[in-house]
């Protein structure tokens, strides 16, 4: 049985593939794992990636599989990735695939909430506060607060017909729209913001989104 | 069977009871049967601004409490017949002595006899402002040219929105000829868009506001003074008639031709 390889290594031009065996005990998928990761052989690989195949991996497994693959100081793992995912992460995905539509003003004191995205037509008035898991678009002005991805979904972005927000968030990421602020402009017609590459907020003209956020588009086919 | 209108705001002082009294009143000129009721408990003085103040015997906490019945406790302005009466709060009772239904009642029986009904708010957002809302058909939303007059007069409008009454409309009071000009101050433009709700009308900030409501005189009795003007445009829109919106005179022309003016009953 300790002669099946439970750990295969795949070379691809995207680094190091690291597949797991999907029938064997976890606590052997370990302890192979932590071999492999010594393996002199691996020098100069940097990144890995690691396939769990049919093996639900936890939370608490992927930090345990990082941790053990990371040890050796030489390797640094991309991405866990698996076949499966529970039923109430799967409800959560199709949620938020969803999208809510709020037709009307969002004034002072008031919050509107979706667990999908968000379309507003209407203006989100000063103090008045629109939250998203997924993104959030509005047709109007957006002078209030704006929380888009708030269950962390850093590709979430808020456009607007007039973004002059007070307070923008993305994620666990957030900005106060003062004065000094870079990146505010002066007209700031049709635009939106999402969370730049560099972890900050970033503001951008709305016909920039189809490029930053390619993945937002759910539009198939050609036209 | 009348109307009851509420008059609120949101924040304090920005002309609720100033608007009521002069409103009523210029109701009253126009020959309709009107009733101010004050629900400002613990701080009335609409009395005051009407100068009814030394004929109050009942109020409205001893109609609810069943003390007295309702003609007893509505005072009555001689200078306008039998038109313009007052049903003024309590002074000394807290205002949670009144409940929504019992205010509902109230202004219900009133309808009866009264082609208006127009109910004093207090300011905020709490007990005063729920039990002034609750016998109401409509809504007039007062703010002055302030960032934080208008910030509250959003809330309210939201607070608003959730009732069963029609949408709220509009004054905006207390606007100053020279900040227009000079641009220190939000133009009615911007204030009505910001609010999306329809505009009522204007009212200019006078001294003799000030000066007529200490006499017990409200200002619209005077036929000369811009205030008044503004009051008693404001009173025919409520009556139906479409009355274009004055001119603040600010240099700009065409500044308020732009302002699209809706009250249809
Ligand atoms: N158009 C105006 N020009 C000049 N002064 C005005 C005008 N309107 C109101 N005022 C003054 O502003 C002050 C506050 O007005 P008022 O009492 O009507 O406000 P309110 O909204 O009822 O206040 P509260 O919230 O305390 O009930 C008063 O002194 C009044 O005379
Ligand atoms: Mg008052």
């Amino acid at each position: 049985m300790s002669k099946q390889q439970v750990v295969t290594i795949k070379g691809t031009k995207d680094g190091l593939i690291l597949r797991l065996d999907d029938q064997c005990a976890y606590s052997d998928l370990l302890e192979e794992l932590g071999k492999k990761a010594q393996d002199p052989g691996l020098e100069g690989a940097v990144e890995v990636q690691i396939h769990t195949g049919s093996r639900y991996c936890s939370d608490q497994a992927a930090k345990e599989i990082i941790q053990i693959v990371q040890s050796a100081g030489h390797l640094r793992v991309s991405k866990i990735q698996s076949d499966v995912i529970t039923m109430e992460e799967c409800n959560q995905r199709v949620q938020e695939r969803q999208s809510e539509t709020y037709i009307g003003i969002v004034r002072s004191g008031q919050e509107v909430r979706a667990k999908g995205d968000l379309v507003v037509i209407g203006d989100v008035n000063p103090n008045g506060h629109v939250s998203a898991a997924g993104s959030i678009y509005i047709l109007g002005r957006l002078k209030g607060k704006a929380h888009a991805g708030n269950a962390g979904n850093r590709e979430a972005v808020i456009a607007a017909s007039w973004l002059e927000a007070t307070h923008l968030m993305i994620a666990d990421q957030m900005e106060t729209m003062t004065d000094e602020l870079a990146i505010l402009s002066e007209h700031p017609e049709m635009e939106c913001a999402y969370l730049h590459t560099n972890g900050v907020i970033a503001i951008d003209r709305l016909q920039d989104l189809r490029l930053l956020r390619p993945g937002l588009s759910t539009f198939k086919g050609g036209c | 069977m009348g109307e009851a209108i509420v008059i609120t705001s949101g924040k304090g002082g920005v002309g609720k009871t100033t608007s009521s009294a002069n409103l009523g009143t210029a109701l009253a000129l126009q020959g309709k049967k009107v009733c101010l009721v004050d629900t400002d408990i613990g701080l009335r003085n609409l009395d005051v601004i009407l100068g009814l103040e030394n004929r109050i015997i009942y109020d409205l906490v001893d109609v609810i409490e069943g003390r007295c019945r309702i003609q007893q406790a509505l005072v009555k302005d001689k200078r306008f017949e039998d038109r313009l009466f007052l049903l003024p709060a309590a002074q000394t009772t807290d205002k949670n002595a009144v409940t929504p239904e019992q205010m509902k009642d109230l202004i219900t029986e009133l309808k009866r006899d009264y082609d208006y009904i127009l109910i004093d708010c207090p300011a905020g957002i709490e007990q005063g402002y729920k039990n002034a809302v609750a016998g109401a058909d409509r809504a007039i939303v007062v703010t002055t040219p302030e960032i934080s007059a208008v910030r509250d007069a959003d809330r309210i409008i939201g607070l608003l929105e959730q009732e069963d009454i029609e949408p709220p409309k509009l004054i905006i009071n207390r606007i100053r000829r020279n900040l227009i000009n000079s641009g220190d101050t939000l133009d009615v433009n911007d204030i009505t868009s910001h609010l999306s709700i329809d505009l009522l009308g204007i009212v200019l900030d006078d001294e003799n506001v000030i000066s007529s409501s200490n006499r017990g005189e409200p200002v619209v009795m005077d036929p000369n003074n811009p205030a008044a003007l503004g009051y008693r445009n404001i009173a025919r829109r409520i009556l139906g008639e479409s009355v274009p919106l004055m001119s603040v005179d600010t240099g700009k022309p065409g500044f308020f031709s732009k302002l699209k003016l809706l009250f249809t009953k």
